[in-house]
């Protein structure tokens, strides 16, 4: 087969939505971290958060019918799993990283355990009882041949993202809560001074975070599919941890980086079915993240050898 | 002395919490909690088969908790005991299966010290770009455990696939023998815990275990007195690689005599929740890997044995890691303590000193 | 209703075992601008936080405007129209100047923040005020003194009438002081109270209606300014006469053991880095270097000790070329040091007594015997340390956390003299001790230079460096603007080179002067 047919089917234009589709769950991953990251609390736990939302989502939604009802679920459901976290490190000095660890290891054993108990299965659940997030369809762009592969027949949290990006773009840095958590986040003492409750804006953050950890999980087992499947977010909760790291925890970069996820993915989907290993392909955007993140950091360590250098003059 | 007790005595009710929570869960679902605790130990320790399978599942662990523990004592989490385990048992399914022109003993002894070396290697990465770019471990390392399990699974489906159904590759030349037939436990476990001896050894009767401490605790000390904080922290990390690589190097010698695909999901998890349980304290660290291992192993026949499904074994650990993370237990009885103090001091009424804040102040 | 709008009555206020504040009085007259001093460590920065809320009394009554403050955290206290400019700025490093002000008291327009409204009230109090500041610059990017300014302009925002400056002007130059000060009679004028905590007599004297006096957490009095001195004000705070009789012995200064020539050295802070410095310490002596806090005196220890880079010069010890070696390194060629921050650098508080004793000679005999440690021999030493210096309690397994400041600096100093070094470097050595620590500490640097060694003496402390010094050297803004044996200093002539004014006589006039 010619290469550059090879090259034409992979990289075509439905490789756009692909990519976007698959970076939905990273980003909203992503933001539930970008949440506590503005408070200065590394959210290790995402992962777990995200899981249990996916869980809740296809429970709820397949027992009461509603997919409104399941994402209104695993958002509770987010947010219960983040209150247990935000009371470890916040009241009784949980390190971050160890409870936000075991949080992910409850969120594994406890929806795997529930799997057994509710649904009487393991491994997976799908059922076509379960009421997916529905698809938005365009009528008018039915006639359209580009754009209608293009932006046709999107579930509805996939158009959502976007809102959403906006929405905590315009929160962090618009609104006064906004800017009280970032103080709260760079320097606490300086909030308090200001008679801020440090500890009630980062119980906060932590509970929104877990709202949207929620709304990730959910998007992921009703939006992006229709079951639960054992650990089903497979790392796309700390590929958002990662994509949030070198978004500097602004929803929009950290989105972009995301979409870098996402690319990958879709791409070594598609090499796969050319004989291309397709573990290097995976490992991709690891890799670039790891790179990104090293050479970010060395650049800010060079910047500030040169900002404390007595050579320059200022 | 009596520190180590409190802290003996805290995790204890740590873990009667977290038993007694799994116990609420296994009454949820109508089972008798007395019933399927007793199946579990009885499954773990019961028979040989039981025995056998709590030190299979033991001699990972406790490796990979000792792992994070001696990164965790100079400061770091390392997260990618996962990746050391996985590309120690690649190198050393590697080197076992091609190096037969060695003579038995030497390729037993190359392939630990291969698995050892690759995976130190690998951790280095992790270390010095904490070390010099001030970069979190905690996030490298997380993703370099992908990174290393696309490694292992690209080059068993691919270079040194044995041609099967299951990503695996050829038998190993060399392999570990077996110790409490059927179950896979092996002598490795011998290594293992002679391995783990070492370690807390140099770690708490050496000057080269006291640097480690000394970073750990506080790395601008360290620098002051003229310990190279960030050499002995890569120096540990090093040390915490070489420990997952000899994890991965016993598990493919000793358990499945070739490389199997995703052979080492959750031990590097797990050897973690072990170590954090007990803060990385390394004395303890391996009764908690032994008590996990008692976990996991009886879990199946508890399953068997009542209806209560295995997965309650994995909840009640995430709980008592939950719980073992935060500091009440211990906080509670000192903030009483203090209480008193601060009214027998000052004679007044029960104003309590918000310990938080003086710790603090005392640091100043 | 009272003449005062502030009163605080027999306060106490313990951190654990520790007495901040033992007996605490303290008064505020509207339209006054009262002086808080006392020695480091006497309690006045504690005493204003508790009356900001920053912590809870232990005991005592605190009334604001006549009303008793049962309950007492920032927020009410602002609301009680209290504002206080911290010694440290409290300001987000990463927010712009704007944000800041506006932080915990945001005007808003529907959901958002309403930024030109914020922008329109600060621009009414920097005329008034005649406050220069830029609101759209991040905090990192501006000056010290205009971080000090936004201070004050964040407390005027707040509605605050009573302003609480907690050593405003120990990171400020000269000109920046005399600034500050017009802004203070400015406020004054106005109407507003202001609380000014200090240790520096003739800022005080200057600046002052009425004087407080703190010694050891507690209240030694209030002074009208017209009815005190500064030596009156001395005897106060110290309490008595301090190491006048230390007879010198400067004949016997030998060879050089330090020298520094042209060393440049980074620093986060422009007024701290050192651009050019050259000094030399010889054995036998004890050379003082005085300066303002934040004028490279860390950032020279740092370079010296090896904890810092140097970007030119060189730094010679005992005849050896040290620049940018290992702190391993340099103290094997013969350096002790002692820090100024001996929580975080001096001591591992985690430790024990003992383990700190041995740290830094840990690698030698007897303390290790090839790869171990040997506990026996450890344990000898730290007996015969802990007796010899008296560090209290002598119990050498307890963690250093335990210690008070004053036994916990003794196991730095009783570490680091011990092993009789050609050079101590011994910074803000009694910073935060007690009377009784000090004491012994400065005996200690003392025997030091008897036996031989090198002193090089960095402190926030003039009276220390005139007691204990053979020469002075005074540094400011990373440069040295005099040098002097310690026989012509006083607290003037050192007093004017700290603040960089080496040509002029009167020091506050010079500060009025602005500069450019």
């Amino acid at each position: 087969m010619d290469v550059f047919e090879s090259l034409g089917k992979i990289f075509n234009v439905s490789l756009i939505y692909a990519t976007f589709r698959a970076s939905t769950p990273i980003i909203y991953a992503a933001l539930c971290a970008a949440v506590t990251q503005q408070a200065n609390i590394l959210n290790v736990g995402t992962e777990g958060i995200m899981l249990v939302g996916a869980f809740t989502a296809v429970a709820v939604s397949f027992l009461t019918g509603s997919w409104i009802l399941g994402v209104l679920a695993a958002m509770c459901g987010g947010a219960v799993i983040a209150t247990i976290m935000a009371i470890g490190h916040i009241k009784y000095n949980s390190e971050i990283c160890a409870i936000g660890m075991g949080i992910n290891l409850f969120a594994i054993a406890i929806t795997k355990f529930l799997l057994q108990v509710i649904f009487n299965t393991s491994g997976s659940f799908s059922d076509p009882g379960i009421d997916p997030i529905p698809t938005v369809h365009f009528a008018f762009l039915e006639n359209i041949p580009v754009l209608n592969g293009l932006l046709n027949d999107w579930a509805f949290t996939e158009w959502f993202v976007i809102v959403f990006i906006i929405i905590l773009q315009f929160l962090f840095y618009k609104t006064v809560w906004g800017l009280r958590l970032r103080a709260v986040g760079q320097f606490p003492m300086a909030a308090q001074t200001a008679g801020i409750n440090v500890n009630a804006i980062k119980y906060q953050a932590i509970l929104i975070s877990g709202l949207v950890g929620g709304l990730a999980g959910a998007h992921l087992s009703l939006g992006y599919s229709t079951q639960f499947v054992e650990n089903m977010t497979n790392n796309r909760g700390f590929m958002g941890v990662a994509a949030m790291y070198f978004g500097g925890a602004n929803p929009a970069l950290t989105a972009v980086g995301c979409l870098l996820f996402g690319f990958s993915d879709s791409v070594g989907a598609r090499l796969q079915a050319y004989g291309f290993p397709a573990q290097f392909v995976l490992m991709m955007p690891y890799l670039v993240t790891i790179v990104v993140l090293a050479v970010s950091m060395a650049i800010k360590v060079a910047a500030s050898k040169k900002k404390e250098s007595s050579l320059i003059t200022g | 002395m009596s520190n180590s007790l409190n802290g003996a005595v805290k995790i204890l009710i740590t873990l009667a919490l977290a038993l007694g929570i799994g116990a609420i869960f296994i009454l949820a679902i109508g089972q008798s909690p007395v019933e399927a605790y007793g199946a579990l130990v009885k499954g773990a320790l019961g028979t040989k088969l039981g025995i056998g399978n709590t030190i299979a599942q033991f001699t990972p662990l406790l490796l990979t908790s000792i792992a994070f523990a001696v990164a965790a004592s100079a400061g770091a989490f390392n997260v990618g005991v996962e990746g050391e385990v996985i590309l120690g048992g690649i190198t050393a399914a590697y080197i076992g299966i091609n190096w037969g022109f060695l003579p038995v003993p030497l390729l037993y002894l190359a392939c630990f010290l291969g698995a050892m070396a690759v995976a130190a290697a690998w951790a280095y990465i992790p270390a010095a770009l904490k070390a010099y770019f001030n970069v979190s471990e905690v996030c490298v390392t997380i993703l370099m455990n992908t990174v290393a399990l696309y490694i292992g699974s690209y080059l068993v489906s691919g270079p040194m696939s044995a041609g099967t159904a299951t990503p695996q590759s050829d038998p190993v030349l060399v392999t570990i023998p077996k110790i409490m037939k059927p179950s896979s436990a092996n002598a490795g476990v011998f290594i293992a815990i002679a391995a783990v001896l070492v370690v807390i050894f140099i770690v708490y009767k050496t000057k080269w275990g006291y640097k480690l401490r000394t970073v750990g605790t506080n790395p601008t000390h360290a620098d002051y007195v003229g310990i190279n904080s960030k050499k002995v922290f890569i120096n540990a990390m090093l040390l915490s690689g070489m420990l997952g690589g000899m994890a991965g190097c016993i598990e493919v010698l000793g358990v499945h005599g070739y490389y199997l695909d995703n052979f080492a999901k959750d031990l590097g998890t797990n050897g973690m929740l072990a170590a954090l349980i007990v803060k990385s304290n390394m004395l303890f660290t391996p009764f908690i890997a032994f008590f996990l291992a008692v976990l996991k192993a009886g879990s199946m026949a508890m399953q068997q044995a009542t209806d209560v499904p295995k997965s309650i074994v994995d909840t009640v650990s995430a709980i008592f890691i939950i719980i073992a993370t935060m500091e009440f237990v211990v906080s509670l009885g000192k903030r009483r303590k203090m209480e008193h103090e601060a009214k027998a001091v000052a004679n007044i009424g029960s104003k309590k000193p918000d310990d938080k804040k003086t710790g603090k102040e005392e640091s100043k | 209703m009272s003449e005062y709008v502030v009163e605080m009555k027999d306060i106490v206020k313990d951190f654990g075992e520790v007495h901040a504040v033992k007996d605490g009085q303290f008064t505020l007259k509207k339209g006054e601008i009262h002086s808080l001093i006392g020695e480091n460590g006497a309690g006045k920065s504690t005493m204003m936080k508790l009356l900001y809320g920053m912590y809870p009394i232990t005991a005592g009554e605190i009334y604001i405007n006549g009303e008793h403050m049962t309950k007492l955290d920032p927020k009410i206290a602002i609301n009680h129209g209290i504002g206080m400019v911290h010694q440290e700025f409290m300001l987000v490093n990463e927010l712009t100047v704007l944000e800041n002000v506006i932080l915990g008291f945001e005007p808003v327009k529907g959901m958002t923040i309403d930024f030109d409204k914020a922008r329109k009230d600060i621009q009414h109090y920097i005329d008034r005020y005649n406050m220069e500041i830029q609101l759209d610059k991040k905090v990192s990017q501006i000056s010290v003194g205009e971080a000090q300014r936004v201070e004050i302009i964040k407390t005027l925002m707040r509605g605050a009438e009573i302003i609480i400056l907690d050593e405003p002007t120990a990171v400020l130059t000269p000109q920046e002081t005399g600034k500050l000060f017009e802004i203070l009679f400015n406020l004054k004028a106005e109407g507003k109270s202001l609380v000014f905590i200090s240790h520096k007599l003739n800022e005080v004297m200057t600046i002052s209606d009425r004087i407080s006096v703190m010694r050891q957490g507690t209240y030694m009095g209030t002074v009208n300014k017209e009815e005190t001195s500064p030596l009156d004000l001395t005897k106060k705070m110290i309490g008595r006469e301090v190491f006048l009789n230390i007879e010198k012995d400067y004949s016997k200064a030998g060879e050089k053991i330090l020298e520094v020539k042209d060393v440049w050295i980074p620093s986060q802070k422009e007024s701290s880095k050192i651009r050019g410095m050259s000094l030399y310490v010889r054995a036998g002596e004890i050379v003082g270097i005085a300066g303002i806090d934040g004028n490279g005196q860390s950032e020279l220890i740092e370079a010296i000790t090896g904890l810092r880079r140097v970007e030119k010069g060189s730094v010679i010890l005992n005849g050896k070329d040290i620049t940018n070696k290992t702190p391993r390194r340099i103290r094997e060629t013969g350096l002790a040091h002692i820090p100024e921050d001996r929580n975080t650098r001096g001591l591992n508080r985690t430790m024990s007594i003992e383990d700190n004793l041995v740290a830094v000679e840990l690698d030698k005999k007897p303390f290790t015997s090839g790869i171990f440690m040997n506990v026996s021999e450890q344990d000898k030493y730290a007996d015969h340390m802990v007796k010899e210096f008296d560090i209290r309690p002598a119990d050498y397994k307890l963690p250093t956390s335990s210690l008070s400041g004053g036994n916990a600096q003794k196991v730095v100093v009783a570490r680091e003299v011990s092993m009789n070094k050609p050079l101590l470097v011994a910074s803000q050595p009694t910073r935060g001790v007690d009377i009784g620590a000090i004491e012994s500490i400065r005996n200690t640097l003392e025997k030091a230079k008897k036996s031989g060694a090198g002193v090089l003496l960095v402190s926030a402390e003039l009276e220390e460096i005139i007691s204990l010094s053979d020469r002075i050297i005074v540094i400011h803004e990373g440069k040295i603007t005099g040098e002097m044996p310690a026989g012509e200093a006083n607290e003037n002539n050192l007093g004017l080179l700290m603040m960089g004014a080496d040509d002029q006589v009167e020091t506050d006039k010079e500060g009025e002067k602005c500069h450019e």
